[in-house]
């Protein structure tokens, strides 16, 4: 489970997340949507604190990983990225071959056993539903892959090392429709084992793989509630703006 | 009619860089061409074998040709490892602030220092404050100041050739800013760094100043047993040909035939180093 409580986040002095709090269930997967720049990714981003690698940078408020408070003295940043895994919106596999992409978090944690590792590498090549394309090229490099092939292949990394929170950030939005309905089955499949929050501009994506939605906008958080209440009936009139294309 | 003379000047401008471009080539040829003309009447197995006699107008120049690679190895074995350190250590773990600022500054006014002064701060310090006499030791320990600036440069700009999403990538994944510039940022910066090696070894086999006052010998016909000896080198060895030999005209053959050994090594190990640096690059090969 994670939670945000009362957020406030400043980039220098532009105040880009105003007051937000919001309660991520396990099991469940929560989309974000809003325009462009309203601080979606900002958000994300504050749950494995990769917030703190951009330099002035503010946070009031308070986040929590399974009841743990994340920003506390006592949290160790490298263990909480272990613990949430993230997908970014655009596939960056390093420049090794395919399966050191997926083994590199297990080896970054100390992980040898040569067995375990191949092991862990075909289950989460499965997980992200690309072991068939490519189990006889796993010494390949990950670039010879394509874009969409790349992106599973960052899926593939995150799971790799068993999180319990997934964070994607428009994991799809640069894949073709079928690699993306695959990815959506996925998420659909994984919230079995993960908290898993996505961030789409794809209001057909949400409405079929989350439970909830989160619309933002100008960094508040407008409405939560059930993804049915949002596309069907929501409380707000911005939201109906939004998700009917009439804003955004 | 002002197009056409727009483009008569460019056919001019561009006619003389052509030109300009052709006679650095041909005068790198004629240079080239002069020295292996010279010096390829003396190369023999025996040239590159033996040491000086005769007042060295005979013999040849093994010592010398070992002792500049005693001292290649020698300063880059000392001057490489602290170099990507230090290149490390300023692009990636110093907060941007004075501190770096002040690092950079420094390592350019290092570089600027002229090689002669070098030598004599490399004498004083170690060989006579640290005691270790004219040797291998002092010697390299006095080009490794002359490269090490080189070698953090090019560290430098290397790391920061590689894209920050392989860190961001890197460090979701759990891993420590440790890991990350071990496993991901170097390997990727790695063939560039070897540019730094590569000049430095160009630098290194070449220079005669530092080594004046530091380790290398007029003349020592045997070779080196430990690195507080000190060698010949092919640099020195030339000045020496060139301007205190006993006959000069009969050492004048030698003398090319020592700069010829000189250029053809340094070439050879550029080659091997940037064959290293493909590999490298081929093994990092990105689309
Ligand atoms: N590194 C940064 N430095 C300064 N301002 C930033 C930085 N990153 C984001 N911002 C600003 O914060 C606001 C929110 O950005 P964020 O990336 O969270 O938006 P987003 O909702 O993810 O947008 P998109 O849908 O386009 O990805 C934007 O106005 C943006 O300009
Ligand atoms: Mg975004």
């Amino acid at each position: 489970m994670i939670k945000a409580e009362s957020i406030d986040f400043y980039y220098g002095e532009y105040h880009a997340l105003k007051n937000i709090s919001m309660q991520m269930e396990p099991n469940t997967v929560t989309a974000l949507i809003g325009p462009s720049g309203c601080g979606k990714s900002t958000f994300l981003r504050l749950f494995n604190r990769m917030n703190d690698l951009i330099e002035g940078t503010r946070l009031e408020g308070k986040c929590w990983v399974d009841g743990v408070d994340i920003y506390d003295k006592s949290v160790d940043v490298d263990e909480l990225r272990k613990r949430v895994g993230m997908v970014f919106q655009k596939p960056t596999p390093f420049p090794k071959s395919i399966f050191e992409n997926v083994a590199y978090g297990l080896r970054v944690n100390g992980i040898k056993d040569k067995k375990f590792i191949a092991q862990r590498v075909e289950e989460s090549l499965r997980g992200a539903a690309l072991w068939d394309e490519v189990k006889d090229k796993l010494k390949k490099s990950a670039y010879e892959l394509s874009g969409g092939q790349q992106q599973r292949l960052c899926i593939a990394r995150s799971l790799a090392i068993s999180p319990s929170v997934l964070l994607m950030d428009e994991p799809a939005s640069a894949l073709d429709p079928i690699s993306t309905s695959k990815i959506e089955e996925l998420i659909y499949s994984l919230k079995e084992h993960y908290t898993i929050v996505i961030v789409t501009h794809n209001m057909q994506q949400a409405s079929r793989v989350s439970d909830k939605t989160g619309f933002f906008m100008l960094g508040e958080l407008i409405e939560y509630n059930d993804t049915k209440k949002i596309f069907l009936n929501p409380a707000m009139e911005e939201t109906q703006n939004y998700i009917t294309g009439r804003f955004g | 009619m002002r197009m056409k003379r727009k483009k008569r000047a460019q056919w001019l401008a561009f006619a003389l860089f052509r030109l300009l471009g052709v006679l650095v080539v041909a005068l790198l040829i004629w240079i080239l061409g002069f020295i292996v003309y010279q010096g390829i009447g003396v190369i023999s197995w025996e040239f590159l074998t033996t040491g000086p006699t005769e007042g060295m107008t005979g013999g040849g120049i093994y010592p010398a040709i070992v002792g500049t690679l005693c001292l290649v190895v020698g300063s880059l074995v000392i001057s490489f490892p602290l170099g990507v350190m230090a290149g490390i250590y300023t692009q990636e773990y110093a907060k941007k602030g004075k501190l770096v600022q002040f690092i950079r500054l420094m390592t350019n006014n290092l570089a600027g220092i002229p090689s002669i002064v070098m030598g004599l701060f490399g004498m004083t310090l170690f060989v006579n404050t640290l005691g270790f006499g004219d040797s291998i030791l002092a010697g390299s320990l006095t080009l490794s100041l002359l490269v090490l600036p080189i070698i953090i440069r090019t560290t430098e700009e290397a790391l920061a050739s590689v894209p920050y999403a392989f860190r961001v990538g890197s460090y979701a994944l759990g891993a420590t800013k440790l890991q990350t510039i071990a496993r991901v940022v170097l390997p990727q910066a790695l063939p560039n760094i070897m540019t730094g090696l590569v000049l430095s070894v160009g630098r290194v086999s070449g220079e005669t100043a530092p080594i004046l006052f530091t380790v290398a010998a007029y003349f020592l016909p045997k070779l080196p047993t430990s690195i507080l000896d000190p060698v010949m080198a092919l640099p020195y060895h030339l000045y020496v040909l060139v301007t205190s030999g006993t006959d000069l005209e009969a050492t004048r053959p030698m003398a090319y035939g020592t700069a010829l050994v000189l250029i053809v090594l340094v070439l050879i190990v550029n080659l091997l180093a940037h064959g290293v640096r493909n590999r490298l690059g081929r093994k990092v090969k990105m689309n």
